[in-house]
């Protein structure tokens, strides 16, 4: 026996053995390791003896040379009457203009109407983009549903929001941050919703949409785990760093008499990356 | 003169038994206790020696390190028995190192830094076992994956810091990260993370060290950087040897 | 005896000629860098494979149910029926976990392997007519390919996968005059909607396989029709392919090499954890975990993303949204350049002749230049799309590779192309192998005290060997 008889023999035997104990680890529920390495073994035994067989034991086969019969150029008459085959049927169907026009209008109209179950995926876009869940006197709750007061949290820490009744929806989510009461550089009318040092912007980057989820509480800056868009909390949300084009929208809000916190109204601009309708 | 030596001499003979009396009546004042004293000298020196070229020999910090005042016991017990503290080179970033205090100094440190400034966060008791670990899981998703990754494993989150892996970290680190917000990270108040929560929180991240690998080499858990690599070095690699050895190469 | 049967039965109804006897003697060039695409065509095979024993077992339903399997840290979590049964499939059916990932590492090996044909096909010049239209599917399959890996990569509904999501819905989004209505259709309304999963199942299982497959059998059919080109063996006429025939060496060899990449791919599949989902966690919109990173061949576009500067654009009381030149132009331009290659590069060059001879990358040392450029500037835009994972490892901050990378993006793939195309160009004018193999010649003193020399191999001086200038002008 030729070694390289040998070694494919063995392949196929080291296939066939792993085959059957596979049987008996899939019966037996080992797990994705075992299952892995013996259905590699079965497999790779197959290929091995193949390759083997078909590389060291068929030397007795050589390479052949054979002419590229694709390549033989059709000659130009018959190129030709190609050419005359199809113009002369495109011709026959355009002696009768009134019945060929129609066709195109019936083709036309066909289209038209396939056009209604694409219509059909999905609603139209309306305002739904411009607002959210937000409302004038909306409670602010966390996720579980725990309304937030003034003082849940303390300086340095963070939070996710959302309008009471609406935990976990998507566009109205806001993340509340306290930092020191003097800290905040906001416009006269923008410190207004944010008092006592809390201020709640969306959580929806501007960039690509991603859920901010890095708050780094010692520069008070917000980043996107997705591309790295940086905004700096204290600064009404402006972008500092990374492709984020705009700030944040922030929502105002309220202490109420409770000590509750509330919204005054819904978020300063559209929620998210930026979209055509959008001045 | 004589009247006058007479009075001097009463007057100095009655301050001295005084001053003793006061001695003997200082020496019998309530002390906390003799322990806690010792522990302060201790820390005193060790303080004085690894801590106050730049947090100031009063806690109040220099232009090399911050003020200690307020910041607490879980902050400075953290510090130190992550090994962040003391660095080499204040400019340098802290990060997990042998410790280099033992817990008995370091015990000693955060009474010295306490009797010096006090107040702050104190060192919150974890207790893994009491928590619930899909309590853990669902805490851990919602407030560390951002910065610490899906498998705690640690990612950069920009400004040169690094939210660290969390794998090394035990019960009680857990809790003074959660409480005190070393670094740049956030701090979480019970209002935010309750107790429950920070027990289950630690009891994840203690099951996470030995599972949930149950598909083999978990690859560091960074994810589909190293899948890819993976699949290309790896996979295609083995793939193109094959081919390498049983085609023509000319 | 049935063979005699069968032959006689194909003869007698596909042709009266010599059908099977010529296919049957087809031949194919076996150079190794040929079987690339191979590599491919099985990872597919494999993919379909495991896909259907998936597709038995997958919920395509964002339906909330209570998570009560036996991985304990989501025990009582909501989580999406789509979750909860990949779970199962990872935790329950039997096989299941390494059926999962085992289709996993197929998705990733079919687009690197895809790609890595790709390459060998630009480097070679086997794309030159008349294997234009061979060309142009092959990257359709390479787009292809990358949609059915989102798609599927997107079913799990997990949190990773679902951010991806919501970073392809904002790229629509950000489309001028038709962006909102293309991405309220596309995903059934503003983003999370419940029509998402039940689509992305039906494009993923349904829609990109049966194009892909349709397009696979063009491929594959150009193929035997057109034949390989080749690295033609030296007195070989142009009009003739060399090789080894179908039946039984290539048939043998290529069902080993079958066997060889599904054996590779399970063995990944059991020994290498791939998307552990379950870390993740049930995909919520308002978290994100990090690393956030795309499987590897959406990496490139990612790396876009975090390179590109924030330009916004207002014109008439609208918006172009960042995001529409780095994720929806950009790629645009570079899929169609790439598929329209054969035709740039036919106008560059005034080529209008037939081709069959692989050329060496040396030969066309500007097309291997744009090519190794080209291959730089993916390898970059990949490190940018895994930069936080790179800083972490490299103990670097993270902006400063960021700036490191916007540099390097414009000045390696220069340096590159110089280098490839001086080293191409020596190469081609020192003639065949890299390094001229010195003649080995033999000085004999001869009677008269001179030398006389005598070549020692046969008299065979080094001269250029298979070299074709003919074909081989610069574009």
């Amino acid at each position: 026996m030729k070694r390289a008889e040998r070694i494919a023999a063995t392949a196929f035997v080291v296939a066939i053995v792993a085959a059957l104990a596979l049987f008996v680890v899939y019966v037996r529920g080992d797990g994705p390791r075992a299952e892995g390495v013996l259905l590699a073994l079965a497999l790779g035994g197959v290929g091995v003896g193949l390759l083997v067989w078909a590389t060291r034991l068929m030397p007795h086969i050589h390479d052949e040379t054979h002419p590229r019969q694709a390549t033989v150029p059709t000659t130009e008459a018959e190129r030709e009457s190609a050419v005359e085959t199809v113009e002369a049927g495109v011709e026959e169907i355009k002696r009768r203009r009134f019945l060929s026009r129609l066709l195109v209008g019936a083709a036309g109209a066909l289209g038209l109407a396939a056009l209604i179950p694409i219509r059909s995926l999905g609603r139209s876009p309306g305002d739904s983009l411009f607002r959210t869940k937000w409302t004038s006197g909306a409670r602010l709750v966390t996720v579980d549903g725990t309304p937030v007061t003034s003082s849940t949290l303390e300086v340095g820490s963070f939070t996710t929001v959302f309008p009471e009744g609406h935990e976990g929806s998507s566009d109205s989510q806001a993340v509340l941050i306290r930092v020191g009461p003097d800290q905040l550089q906001l416009p006269p009318d923008r410190l207004a919703g944010a008092p006592g040092g809390l201020v709640a912007y969306s959580k929806i980057c501007t960039h690509a949409g991603c859920p901010l989820g890095l708050y780094l509480a010692a520069t008070h800056e917000l980043r996107c785990p997705c591309h790295q868009s940086t905004f700096d909390v204290l600064d009404g949300a402006r972008p500092v760093y990374g492709p984020a084009p705009k700030p944040l929208p922030q929502l105002p809000i309220e202490i109420d008499d409770t000590g509750g916190l509330r919204a005054t109204g819904d978020f300063t601009d559209p929620v998210g990356p930026s979209f055509w309708e959008e001045a | 003169m004589q009247a006058e030596a007479r009075l001097l001499s009463r007057v100095l003979r009655i301050g001295l038994a005084l001053a003793v009396l006061g001695q003997i009546a200082w020496s019998f004042r309530p002390e906390p206790s003799n322990a806690q004293a010792d522990l302060e000298v201790e820390g005193r020196a060790l303080f004085e020696a690894n801590c106050s070229t730049c947090h100031a020999l009063d806690a109040t910090g220099t232009v090399n390190g911050p003020s200690l005042q307020g910041v607490g016991p879980a902050s400075v017990d953290f510090m130190l028995r992550t090994g962040r503290m003391p660095l080499a080179n204040p400019n340098d970033q802290p990060q997990r190192s042998e410790p280099k205090f033992s817990p008995d100094q370091i015990d000693a440190l955060i009474a010295y830094v306490a009797s010096i400034a006090p107040g702050g966060e104190p060192i919150p008791t974890v207790d893994a076992s009491a928590g619930d670990l899909a309590l853990g899981a669902q805490v851990f998703l919602n407030n560390c994956a951002g910065c610490h990754g899906a498998g705690a494993s640690g990612d950069s989150v920009g400004g040169g810091q690094i939210a660290p892996s969390l794998t090394p970290a035990d019960a009680t680190e857990i809790g003074e990260a959660v409480r005190v917000g070393p670094g740049v990270m956030p701090r979480f108040g019970p209002e935010t993370i309750d107790q429950q929560e920070l027990d289950s929180l630690a009891a994840y991240l203690l099951w996470l060290r030995a599972n949930g690998n149950e598909g083999g080499l978990s690859l560091g858990r960074v994810g589909a950087v190293a899948e890819g690599l993976v699949a290309v070095v790896v996979g295609l690699g083995l793939l193109v040897l094959v081919l390498r050895l049983t085609g023509a190469k000319r | 005896m049935i063979v005699r049967r069968l032959v006689d039965g194909v003869d007698e109804r596909l042709d009266g000629t010599s059908f099977i006897k010529r296919n049957l003697r087809k031949v194919f060039p076996d150079h190794w860098s040929f079987m690339l695409g191979e590599l491919a065509l099985y990872s597919f095979a494999m993919l379909l494979l495991t896909g259907t024993f998936l597709s038995l077992f997958f919920v395509a339903s964002p339906a909330e149910t209570v998570y009560r399997g036996p991985y304990a840290p989501l025990q009582g979590s909501d989580v999406s029926l789509a979750y909860e049964s990949v779970l199962r499939i990872s935790f329950e059916v039997r096989a299941g976990l390494v059926m999962r990932q085992t289709h996993h590492w197929a998705a990733l090996v079919f687009v690197a392997s895809m790609t890595a044909h790709l390459v060998r096909v630009f480097f070679t010049g086997a794309f030159r007519k008349p294997r234009e239209l061979s060309w142009i599917i092959g990257v359709t399959l390479l787009v292809l390919g990358i949609g059915a890996g989102f798609t599927g990569y997107s079913l799990p509904d997990d949190l990773l996968s679902g951010t991806g999501l919501r970073i392809i819905y904002s790229a629509v989004l950000s489309i001028p005059l038709i962006g909102t209505w293309l991405a309220y259709l596309f995903f059934g309304g503003e983003f999370p909607s419940a029509e998402l999963i039940p689509r992305l199942f039906v494009m993923h299982i349904l829609l990109i396989p049966a194009l892909l497959v349709g397009a696979l059998s063009a491929h594959l059919a150009l193929v035997w029709h057109q034949t390989h080109t080749q690295f033609r063996p030296k007195g070989t006429p142009e009009e003739s392919v060399t090789g080894t025939p179908v039946w039984p060496k290539f048939a043998l060899k290529s069902v080993g090499l079958a066997f060889m990449t599904f054996a590779v791919l399970t063995a990944l599949g059991g020994l290498v954890q791939i998307n552990p989902v379950w870390l993740y966690g049930p995909f919520v919109p308002y978290s994100a975990p990090s690393p956030a990173q795309p499987d590897f061949y959406a990496g490139w576009l990612e790396g876009i993303l975090r390179l590109w500067p924030n330009w916004e654009f207002h014109l008439f009381g609208h918006t172009i949204g960042e995001l529409f030149l780095p994720a929806v132009v950009i790629p645009g331009i570079i899929f169609t350049v790439l598929a329209l290659w054969p035709f740039i590069e036919a106008r560059a060059t005034h080529d209008t002749a037939m081709h069959h001879d692989a050329q060496r990358p040396r030969d066309v040392p500007l097309r291997a230049g744009i090519g190794a450029a080209g291959i730089a500037f993916f390898v970059l835009l990949m490190l940018a799309g895994s930069n936080d994972v790179l800083a972490k490892y490299l103990q670097v901050e993270v902006d400063t590779l960021n700036g490191v990378l916007r540099m390097l993006l414009f000045v390696v793939p220069v340096l590159v192309f110089a280098i490839t195309w001086s080293i191409c160009r020596d190469l081609r004018a020192r003639g065949a192998a890299p390094i001229a193999r010195p003649a080995r010649v033999e000085f004999r003193r001869n009677a008269a005290g001179g030398f006389d020399e005598t070549h020692a191999d046969g008299g065979e001086p080094a001269e250029p060997v298979a070299a074709t200038p003919a074909d081989g002008e610069d574009p």
